[in-house]
């Protein structure tokens, strides 16, 4: 082998990958004009588990393969064989960062599908738990944009404050991160005394940290240098390849569930969810920012208008054998990364027959991710991967 | 891009002097939350060991162990916990029927053996044990199951005070569906139930709306369900899990429920019964009451002859004759007993053991007999004035009113005994007054206060609700008489019936004196044993024990070997317990038939 | 809502329908059709986004449905196109040319259920299991409690009892 051939360097890399008749980019690892890597299972960039299979052509990335699968749990199958209570602790695996949205849509399932109405005061105890939830995602997930560009100092500072959400999920729900509060029927438990105080309280944090973070990252050359103009999103990317959320409104393409298909209490809340059209990584970053702004704002809504007493479960079947006639629904709300659905068959047993949940990284990481990142460098890969918050436990469940 | 771009960053500069937030661990203790979700309490003589924890467990991180021998309602088991398995959900603390279950706040524990977390928690002691925070079920309307039973809709007193007709309606399908539904199948109230039936399994059966299949689940250990589902005891009522922490389960209605549905020409077909097959072997039975026609069903079913006596004309004794139709009309004794006896069981009426025929003749025409000839003679109270001929005996006047014969009722009564019979003879009696009068004028007074009254409850409201007064506490004296009619009663306040060792004592406070006035005096004390059929040279190879009672094996079988004995002279007396004991002779007439080395072949 | 059935009405053979909520209905359609009206939705009543694509095994009448489920954003409503294909030999055909996410939820079709869409891109390809030896997993008839006590072993020393079993072995073993 010629030594001096493997080391020479072909400054012009306009010619490949070549396009080969079939439109696909013709990739000859042999040829030495391409590398391939694995960035991750395990690599700080990634979120949670999964893996970018990239091919590279010196640092442009000419091909990517998304590969899932190192946090299979299997609990849409695990749920065919429990009954509808017992779905309630295991749902909330589905996606280990923000638990709540897994609680809300299968106790909607459930209470959609055997006809039961909701207290009022659990209805607003829900949304005040949904909102914390997201408020606990946002902390970390938008300093976290920075951190994928090498600036980690805003994700201590939101890690604290997360903490402290954490620690009112506490006192509320029994359980820091995995909360298991909404269940079907209604909720358990109401406000202990003095929560709205604490909660307050780091609601001031969280707002001193909004201002703190807009500093460090947006008016920030480097962060703006590297986050602008990157991972572009076109328009008409939205429903081919279905992009929810942040990443939709960062487009120009309005999608909130919380505001087209109000459910719970949010009809009767004041909010206008931010959209901007640069549909690059930056603006993305800046919609989520201002999710976390609403999402505070939104918190301090429900505090002042929730009833402070009240019923908080609905009269249920036995749970013991809770049996559900024949149908299917699809209920969905809103995380923190955009359109979080859950589809439920139920065949007149006790338990579900099928449970499909249907979450905005199942797109995201896949087909889009994958698109995005061809022609990116790879070391935007993670900032790209971050910006659309993918989440790998609600992807292969 | 601007200068300032690069110059705000470095705002973050002005929290370099700030002090850390982190905790410092161990140094400070950090204790969970008020509702925290940390490691399992028990309270070990709260709980009955029903095993709800267990079946919620989506995990399947709960065991029942032994912990102490299980009593009635008690099942001696208790939850042990895998940590290797738990995700504290506390759905096994939110269901526990007892609220025995909770977790504590503890949240640290570490141990260098894997086994160690494997616990039973208020049994193996733990630190956290004493914490009174941690998670409890949430107060409030935050049940499970619903805890208030499906109301039974009775007759209103003004439309059944004056008659005999049926006052308790029965579920409807919906009512008798939502009231399965409130069952967590733990089974504890099998073993209370004297014929263990399989209540559960008969509750799931209503739930599946499969009466066919409840009605196979009846007959296993009970073929009198019309009459059970109507006037049992329900002693299962008493030990329910739901009833710890509300109503139990109405399981008798239940049970009523699934016999009512079926019409009787289904029976067989149902219950497979249509060619039973027949041997050599024949059985007789003496006394056509719940204990006989338990033990001549199942002795027919296992293809034996089967002759019952019965000394009135006819079949049910106690039932049918000791309790008013309108807690048990006389179509549903019917419909039980005709299925019995449409299997091909012969009865004799009007034929009475040691008049009509001896019990050695039986003996000798027959390979084994069963007798459940139950509790016939009513017992005085041998007070003064009780010899009068106006003071009667309840299990007579029961009796007559069943046949139909003339008795006399008074303006007004006054009626001895706090238990079910006095009860019925008062709230009949009351009926009568009506139709007679058109107005109730009874008394009931018994020895036992109101809250220890033998009487269910619902029979001493119900009783209340159709005009007659009950007094409870109060022992009687002596029956005044006047002109050979009885004026009235005198009794003493009564404060206590039993003394330490339990022995029956009666307290009474002799100054404390009062006088019910009534012209009829009807004595419920209780009745006794009529073993007059059983000869003198008979009873030397049998054994009594004490109060009069035949001692029997565990199969029924008396010292004489081909003579079985059971139902309320062996045991109770109730129907449940008749029925249960027949089933049980009916193994032991078997088995002692067949099998050479039973126990006293 | 209303209208825009009775416009799929005439022009497929709707052989069920169920209206769940003001914004969302389910449509039963044979597997020929089914394309063809998902196809309908998208491109003529603006049912642009599709929301999912999932099966429900209905092993006792030996069928699969898929469930198409689309979201017209404008309108704010959701269509369900459900179809049965045939549970054995289970094909579909593919929509790769509809949505470019749709293939990631054939691939894992084909891995959790074993249904066939040809032609669509790396519908081979391992998605979620790698080296998975069983029959397809999402299927009923696969048995998790089965296979998770035959591929993993449980931990000793584990026993229970029933109450009403075991009161009846303590308190009246014979009867």
């Amino acid at each position: 082998m010629d030594i001096k051939k493997i080391f020479q360097i072909n400054n012009d890399r306009s010619s490949y990958p070549e396009i080969g008749e079939d439109g696909k980019p013709i990739i000859d690892l042999s040829s030495h004009k391409y590398v391939k890597i694995w960035q991750g299972p395990q690599h700080p960039g990634v979120t949670g588990n999964m893996a970018l299979e990239l091919t590279l052509s010196g640092d442009e990335i000419v091909e990517s393969k998304t590969h899932v699968g190192y946090l299979h749990r299997g609990f849409e199958k695990l749920m065919e064989r429990r009954k509808f209570i017992q779905c309630f602790p295991t749902c909330v695996r589905l996606c280990v960062a923000e638990p709540d949205p897994n609680e809300y849509l299968l106790a909607t399932c459930v209470e959609e599908l055997s006809g039961i109405e909701v207290p009022e005061t659990a209805q607003w105890l829900r949304m005040l738990v949904l909102e914390m939830s997201r408020l606990q995602v946002l902390l970390r997930g938008v300093p976290g944009q920075a951190g994928t560009f090498a600036l980690g100092l805003g994700y201590q500072w939101g890690s604290y404050i997360r903490d402290l959400i954490l620690d009112r999920f506490e006192e509320l729900t029994g359980g820091r991160v995995y909360h298991m509060y909404i269940l079907p029927g209604g909720v358990r438990g109401l406000l202990p005394d003095g929560f709205k105080k604490r909660l307050e309280e780091n609601l001031k944090l969280a707002d001193e940290f909004v201002k703190n973070i807009n500093d460090l990252m947006f008016n920030n050359i480097v962060f703006k240098k590297r986050a602008k103009g990157l991972g572009y999103i076109p328009k008409d990317y939205i429903d081919r390849y279905g992009v929810y959320g942040p990443a939709a409104r960062a487009a120009g393409v309005m999608r909130d569930i919380r505001k087209t298909h109000p459910y719970l209490k949010y009809a009767e809340l004041d909010f206008e969810p931010y959209t901007t059209t640069e549909s690059d990584v930056y603006a993305r970053s800046v919609v989520r920012w201002h999710d976390l702004k609403m999402t505070i704002d939104l918190i301090r809504q429900i505090m002042a208008k929730m009833p402070e007493k009240g019923e908080i479960k609905a009269p249920t079947p036995n749970v013991m054998h809770w049996r559900i006639p024949k149908g299917e629904t699809y209920v969905k709300c809103e995380s923190s990364r955009g359109e979080y659905g859950m589809y439920m068959v139920t065949d007149g047993s006790d338990t579900p027959r099928r449970v499909n949940l249907k979450g905005p990284s199942y797109t995201h990481a896949n087909a889009l991710l994958e698109k995005l990142l061809i022609n990116a460098n790879i070391a935007d890969t993670a900032g790209i991967m971050v910006s659309l918050a993918t989440c790998p436990p609600e992807i292969e469940r | 891009m601007s200068i300032k771009d690069i110059l705000t960053p470095f705002t973050a500069w002005k929290r370099v002097a700030k002090e850390p937030v982190t905790v410092r661990d161990p140094f400070n203790d950090r204790p969970g939350a008020d509702r925290y979700r940390g490691f399992h309490k028990n309270d070990v003589d709260k709980c009955i060991g029903c095993g709800t924890c267990e079946a919620i467990c989506e995990n399947e991180a709960i065991d029942l162990v032994p912990f102490k021998d299980p009593v009635s309602g008690d099942s001696g088991l208790r939850p042990r916990v895998d940590y290797g398995r738990c995700c504290w959900c506390a759905l096994c603390v939110d269901v526990c029927t007892t609220n025995s279950l909770s977790l504590s706040n503890e949240y640290k524990w570490i141990a260098t053996d894997p086994e160690e977390f494997r616990f039973t928690p208020g049994i193996e002691e733990k630190a956290w044990d004493k914490n009174e925070k941690g998670w409890k079920k949430p107060e409030g309307n935050y049940e499970f199951y619903n805890l208030e039973r499906v109301s039974m809709e009775h007759l209103h007193p003004e439309e059944r005070n004056d008659s005999f007709i049926e006052m308790v309606k029965g579920f409807s399908k919906e009512q008798a569906i939502l009231e399965a539904d409130r069952c967590v199948e733990c089974g504890i109230c099998t073993a209370t139930c004297p014929a263990h039936m399989g209540i559960p399994e008969y509750i799931k059966a209503i739930r599946n709306d499969d009466m066919e299949e409840g009605m196979r689940i009846l007959y296993e250990t009970n073929p009198l369900p019309e009459i059970c589902g109507r006037i049992c005891t329900h002693k299962c009522e008493t030990v329910c899990s739901i009833g710890h922490k509300g109503d139990p389960l109405s399981i008798r209605w239940l049970k009523r429920y699934i016999a009512d549905q079926i019409p009787e020409d289904k029976y067989k077909e149902i219950l497979n019964t249509n060619n039973l097959e027949v041997n050599d072997k024949k059985v007789a039975i003496i006394g056509a009451g719940p204990s006989g026609l338990s033990a001549a069903h199942y002795l027919r079913l296992m293809g034996y002859q089967v002759t019952i006596f019965e000394q009135y004309e006819k079949a049910g004794g106690m039932m049918r004759y000791g309790i008013p139709e309108y807690r048990l009309p006389y179509d549903q004794i019917d419909k039980d007993i005709n299925y019995i006896l449409s299997l091909g069981v012969e009865i004799k009426y009007n034929t009475r053991i040691g008049k009509d025929i001896t019990l050695d003749q039986l003996g000798k025409d027959f390979d084994a007999v069963f007798a459940g000839t139950g509790l016939h003679l009513g017992r005085g109270t041998g007070i003064e004035g009780s010899d009068n001929q106006h003071v009667y005996y309840s299990t007579d006047m029961l009796r007559k009113i069943t046949s139909g014969e003339e008795i006399e009722v008074a303006d007004s009564i006054v009626v001895i005994g706090g238990g079910n019979v006095a009860m019925d003879i008062t709230r009949s009696l009351a009926r009568l007054q009506m139709q007679k009068f058109d107005k109730v004028n009874i008394i009931t007074t018994s020895l036992e206060t109101e809250e220890n009254m033998p009487a269910d409850r619902e029979e001493v409201v119900e009783s209340r609700e159709e005009g007659a007064t009950v007094y409870p506490g109060w022992a009687p004296q002596s029956i005044e008489i006047k002109d050979g009619i009885p004026q009235g009663l005198h009794v003493v306040k009564c404060n206590s019936l039993f003394d330490e060792t339990g022995r029956f004592n009666p307290q009474c406070e002799m100054d404390v004196k009062n006088y019910y006035p009534g012209h009829m005096i009807v004595q419920s004390i209780g009745q006794g044993i009529d073993i007059s059929y059983i000869s003198e040279e008979f009873k030397e190879n049998i054994k009594f024990g004490p109060r009069g009672r035949v001692e029997t094996d565990e199969y029924f079988q008396t010292g004489v070997k081909w003579f079985f004995m059971g139902g309320d002279i062996i045991q109770g007396p109730d129907v449940i317990h008749g029925i249960a004991n027949g089933h049980k002779a009916a193994v032991g007439i078997d088995r002692y038939l067949r099998e050479s080395d039973f126990p006293n072949n | 809502m209303q209208q825009i059935i009775q416009d799929i009405e005439s022009r497929f053979t709707i052989t069920d329908k169920e209206t769940r909520r003001n914004d969302l209905c389910f449509l039963t359609v044979d597997k020929l059709q089914a394309i063809s009206l998902v196809t309908y939705l998208r491109d003529y009543q603006g049912y642009a986004s599709l929301t999912l694509l999932t099966a429900v095994d209905w092993i006792e009448e030996g069928n699969f449905q898929l469930t198409y489920l689309l979201n017209n954003p404008s309108t704010r409503t959701e269509i369900g196109v459900r179809t049965m294909i045939d549970r054995e030999n289970a094909t579909m055909e593919s929509t790769h040319h509809l949505w470019e996410n749709i293939q990631t939820y054939q691939r894992e079709l084909k891995e959790m259920f074993g249904i066939d869409f040809p032609g669509s891109p790396r519908i081979d390809e391992d998605f979620i299991l790698e080296g998975w030896d069983n029959i397809p997993p999402y299927r009923r008839d696969f048995d998790t409690k089965k296979y998770s006590e035959e591929t993993y072993f449980p931990r000793p020393g584990r026993e229970t009892n029933d109450p009403s079993t075991y009161m009846k072995s303590k308190l009246y073993p014979n009867d």
